[in-house]
């Protein structure tokens, strides 16, 4: 590929993924049809996607559901080949040489556990520093890292099967960055946790990245993994890139939103979103107040969370 | 790069086996009820057999202790594939939960890393039964001991072992294909009954497609037959081997073209 500066660790340019889906129809006499026909339609999960991704990122990858977000990162480990177009991943292609594309990649797909079920984790840890080869010398050291980012001592000798849903997922983050791999690609890693267990998880992952300069892909639905994480977003839907920017652009694009909260006579919160460019909040008010009486008034910025949301329903239309 | 040749996955084989190994004794009464469990269903699968030639003294002209041979020989002959290759029945599982992708992110071979994931520890006690059922009809038969029959016992029962593995290889492999591949499995794992008799019953078309299509017969019939009659062994035992490596080659590049075949889709 040309015009490339040598501190990418993710290229991919033009990138496009169709899956054949049959054609299927109703009922037992459709199901028969269904059998011998070679009625397929083409599904377009990606579309034309231009992205890079520098070394030591942290990039939010965002979509809504069905964006095609899981086909990108599918792609970009190897495991799904694109229809066209070229991935870079390490400089390599990786859907060509697939073991090697691995030993230099973490994936955790949140609630799913990698690690063997029945082996205590610490076991597990053995088990992949063999599988990839990774010297005693780094493995120690990466050990002792974990040791000062985090307490691991109470998972370290329990079974994955005994572990709660925080433990399992901190431990498969824990098990996707022990080879140190230059990429490491997190799915929802805080799906499911509660708020401390997501908070240390945040930091986990920042530790990381700061001490091993590890690049970082991150799908989530959560925007505080967002704030506390990434610097930079790109977002998809219907399979094409629609932002890629600076998070901070990202509220100054949006910064003349703001969030009015109104609270009415019968006690409730009535909320809505306005562009001070366009409206006067004031005169919004005053057109309230004509309705009903208003108890107390709250003006707020927007939040990440309404910014994407906007962003979503913006494509949507 | 740093290669992993075979001396890799061996040493990594073992380490996985021992840590498995360990975990399995941890559960005690499961420890003890699948060995009871196995030893009676050996027992049962005996019983039958005892039966069976009470009622019939000889088979297709086998007597009682040619086909007590054989029906060792297929017990041994099936041990790897209960042992090692356990893990192709929980495939579909994994496949339509999607939990099948784990195994594509580790820099080792899909086909060891899936199967290494599983040891079953009841194809040990078959593997008893066996040797015991092969040893004690060996002498009643009166074969000579000597090193090269004994060589020969092991190459044909490792082929014999390597058809039953690319049977149910690719019988797993459908899943990635077809929703309802448990069937297919299970027909497959229902056929190898079959192979305790001698393929000389099968007449016409059954012998073709056994022996051809869904080659059962050289489970134990074909490979066994140089044991049991060195005079009068059959073209098709002597390449026994030959098809066998080939065969389990296609059932393993079948299973790999399902892995790469398969969308993975959803999340």
């Amino acid at each position: 590929m040309d015009g490339l500066t040598g501190n990418e660790a993710v290229v991919m340019r033009n990138v496009c993924k169709d899956f054949k889906v049959l054609n299927r129809h109703e009922g037992l006499k459709g199901s028969i049809k269904d059998l011998f026909s070679r009625d397929y339609k083409t599904v377009s999960a990606v579309k034309d996607v231009t992205m890079t991704v520098n070394k030591g990122e942290i990039i939010g990858y965002l979509g809504p559901n069905g964006a095609g977000k899981s086909t990108t990162i599918k792609m970009m480990t190897g495991v799904l080949e694109p229809t066209s177009g070229e991935i870079l991943v390490n400089g390599k292609v990786p859907y060509k040489n697939r073991t090697e594309n691995c030993e230099n990649i973490g994936v955790v797909f949140g609630q799913r556990s990698q690690l063997w079920w029945s082996l205590p984790l610490i076991e597990s840890f053995k088990l992949l520093r063999d599988l990839y080869m990774v010297p005693q010398k780094d493995y120690e050291e990466m050990i002792d890292l974990y040791r000062s980012l985090v307490d691991i001592e109470p998972v370290l000798h329990k079974p994955v099967r005994q572990m709660s849903l925080g433990q399992r997922t901190l431990s498969d983050i824990l098990a996707a960055f022990l080879h140190n791999p230059p990429v490491v690609f997190l799915d929802e890693p805080t799906i499911g946790l509660d708020v401390s267990m997501k908070s240390k998880i945040r930091e986990l992952i920042l530790g990381l990245n700061k001490e091993k300069n590890t690049t970082v892909i991150l799908t989530t639905h959560d925007m505080g993994d967002v704030d506390a994480l990434c610097r930079r977003i790109v977002i998809i839907d219907k399979g094409m890139k629609i932002y890629d920017n600076d998070i901070d652009h990202l509220k100054n694009y949006f910064g003349s939103y703001r969030t009015l909260k109104l609270k009415l006579a019968d006690d409730t919160w009535e909320e809505m979103l306005i562009d001070e460019k366009t409206t006067d909040v004031m005169d919004v008010i005053m057109a309230k107040q004509k309705e009903s009486k208003i108890k107390d008034v709250k003006i707020l910025e927007i939040s990440t969370e309404e910014v994407i949301k906007k962003i979503y329903e913006g494509s949507a239309k | 790069m740093r290669k992993r040749g075979l001396g890799f996955y061996a040493s990594i084989y073992r380490k996985i086996l021992i840590q498995d190994l360990k975990s399995k004794m941890s559960y005690r009464a499961d420890f003890v009820i699948s060995t009871f469990g196995m030893i009676m269903t050996n027992l049962a699968g005996f019983v039958t057999f005892m039966i069976l030639f009470h009622n019939f003294p000889t088979i297709s002209g086998w007597d009682y202790d040619h086909m007590l041979f054989l029906y060792g020989f297929s017990l041994v002959a099936l041990t790897p594939v209960q042992c090692f290759f356990d893990n192709n029945w929980n495939l579909r599982f994994q496949v339509q939960s999607g939990d099948f992708i784990k195994y594509c992110f580790r820099p080792v071979n899909v086909f060891f890393y899936f199967m290494s994931e599983v040891f079953d520890v009841k194809g040990l006690g078959q593997l008893a039964f066996g040797i015991g059922t092969i040893v004690y009809a060996w002498i009643k038969i009166g074969i000579p001991v000597t090193p090269l029959i004994i060589a020969k016992l092991i190459v044909f029962l490792l082929t014999a072992s390597l058809f039953m593995i690319a049977l149910m290889n690719f019988a797993a492999a459908t899943c990635f294909w077809i929703k309802g591949s448990g069937y297919v499995m299970v027909i497959m794992f229902r056929f190898k009954d079959f192979a305790k008799y001698p393929s000389s019953i099968f007449q016409g078309i059954f012998s073709v497609i056994f022996t051809f299509i869904i080659p059962i017969a050289f489970i134990a019939y074909y490979p066994s037959l140089v044991i049991l009659t060195p005079d009068n062994v059959p073209l098709l035992s002597w390449i026994s081997p030959l098809f066998g490596i080939l065969f389990f080659y296609l059932s393993y590049r079948f299973w790999m073209l399902g892995v790469r075949k398969y969308d993975f889709t959803g999340s």
